[in-house]
């Protein structure tokens, strides 16, 4: 090869030449080949654009996000609870009257309408009168405060069980809440969340009107329903209510008049802990309202990535 | 899409943002010669649909870290160079004129049963055809590469050293002696 000396005449003879031999090659890559190279780069930008969508997801994702959180969520939910059944026992045993009178209450609680239930006055200092008859609207408007007393006389210590009024009209009596009842002393051992629960989570005035109606409706039209409760719970993200409430086997995936859950409930409000507790708890991800409406639907409708990332790690469709 | 004036770094830009169709038009712009360079370079059609696929998947993939600092030529050719540099390391594959003659003459069974071309056009296209291969495949890997680089790619000498790492001087001292050479082995058949 050294004895070829470097040419430095033109060198397009030879440029020429290969490109008219080439020009006349037919030698191609295959159809396999140029398929496949085709297809791939037609897949590839899609693949990006999701991996993008699910970068973002990550980057919004906060608490749900990180490994600590759950064992943390769950210790904090266990502690509040064993509190909860240390404490409150005690003070439902010192307000605890005798059985009689449980009695007597708990009958004028079922005979009052649903009406009287939610506009109860506070007459706590009224406790022992009795039941007003349920046929008279004047005595019927002053509704028994007592029936809250009755409540803290169960047996259990639980609430009240069921004083639910039908969904309109405890709507209602829940906005028209007098403003006597907003006596913190009206209270008494009743926690938060029950006083600020409306007597139906499902009503959407009641929700409005709960803040002002505040103490109020506990001992009458707050939710003496658990699951009610329970889903009220869930709408305002109070993780130690919801804690609560499930220790006392409330059904977690009981619905409101429109069909929704607390899981939807908490959805629809952006509560991403309470979310994330309910669907540790087992909480149906897949529960529709009553429009057929699913929770990750609804997440992705109120723009809550982080709520959708949770749903669908709990198999939401 | 069809905007045939339209540059390859354009084309990549709109790729890169998520243009598929941008993509055809590149590959079609530089199929053949992309084709041309592994396939005289490996002297073997299975590997060099191999390397070519690999090649443009790495284009595909590349696309977004793509930044036109350089023609898009010398970028897809270094490519094309790296992959075949790397193949032949992997396999320690030889263009062995044995490999390039069997190519050739399924090349020229091609050219041979073409409508358009005659029986004497035939022979002499085959003739050529037959020289070109085996000329090139006698011309050492470097001088190979280095030809294959400057005329598949239309890149110039500066180009060519920088895909290959070698100096400017070694670069066009190789590209001369393997013209002087392909001269040489070309002339009977001119």
């Amino acid at each position: 090869m050294s004895k070829l000396p470097p040419s430095q005449d033109q060198p397009e003879d030879v440029d020429d030449r290969y490109r008219r031999a080439s020009a006349l090659d037919p030698s191609r890559p295959s159809e396999a080949v140029r398929r496949a190279v085709l297809a791939y780069a037609a897949r590839l930008p899609a693949e990006r654009a999701t991996a993008d969508a699910g970068r973002e997801i990550e980057r919004t994702r906060t608490a749900v996000n990180q490994a600590w959180w759950r064992p943390a969520m769950l210790a904090s939910l266990a502690v509040a609870a064993l509190a909860g059944f240390l404490i409150a026992p005690r003070f439902l045993a010192l307000r605890a009257p005798p059985v009689a009178a449980t009695s007597s209450a708990e009958g004028s609680v079922r005979n009052t309408a649903p009406a009287s239930v939610a506009q109860a006055p506070d007459t706590r200092t009224d406790k022992r009168a009795p039941p007003p008859p349920a046929a008279s609207p004047e005595r019927t408007a002053r509704a028994p405060a007592f029936t809250r007393s009755a409540d803290m006389r169960s047996p259990t210590g639980r609430a009240r069980p069921k004083v639910n009024a039908p969904s309109s009209g405890a709507t209602a009596a829940v906005a028209a809440e007098p403003a006597s009842v907003q006596n913190p002393d009206a209270m008494g051992g009743l926690d938060a969340r029950q006083r600020r629960a409306p007597a139906n989570a499902s009503a959407t005035t009641a929700i409005a009107a709960a803040p002002r109606a505040g103490a109020a409706v506990a001992p009458t039209a707050a939710p003496a329903d658990p699951a009610a409760a329970f889903r009220r719970a869930a709408e305002i993200g109070d993780l130690s209510g919801l804690q609560v409430l499930l220790v006392k086997q409330t059904d977690i995936d009981s619905r409101d008049a429109a069909g929704r859950t607390a899981l939807m409930l908490a959805t629809l409000h952006g509560q991403t802990d309470a979310v994330a507790a309910l669907l540790v708890y087992g909480a149906d991800p897949n529960a529709t309202d009553a429009s057929g409406a699913t929770p990750l639907q609804a997440a992705m409708a109120g723009d809550h990535p982080a709520i959708v990332a949770a749903l669908q790690r709990y198999g939401a469709r | 899409m069809t905007d045939a004036r339209e540059s390859d770094e354009a084309l990549m830009g709109r790729y890169a943002r998520g243009d598929a169709a941008a993509f055809v038009l590149l590959y079609r712009r530089h199929e053949l010669r992309i084709w041309r360079y592994l396939e005289r370079n490996v002297g073997n059609r299975a590997t060099a649909d191999e390397l070519m696929q690999e090649v443009w998947f790495a284009v595909a993939r590349e696309a977004v870290r793509y930044e036109p600092t350089s023609r898009f030529t010398t970028w897809l050719f270094t490519i094309a160079h790296n992959r075949m540099i790397d193949s032949i390391r992997t396999s320690r594959q030889q263009v062995s004129l044995e490999t390039l003659g069997y190519e050739a003459e399924l090349v020229v069974q091609q050219l041979t049963t073409e409508p358009n071309v005659g029986p004497l056009a035939a022979v002499v296209v085959r003739d050529q055809a037959v020289a070109l291969r085996q000329a090139i495949g006698q011309l050492p890997r470097e001088q190979r590469d280095a030809f294959l680089l400057q005329i598949e790619g239309d890149l110039s000498v500066e180009e060519v050293a920088t895909i290959t790492q070698s100096s400017f001087e070694a670069t066009k001292s190789r590209l001369r002696y393997a013209r002087t050479k392909l001269r040489e082995l070309l002339s009977e058949y001119a």
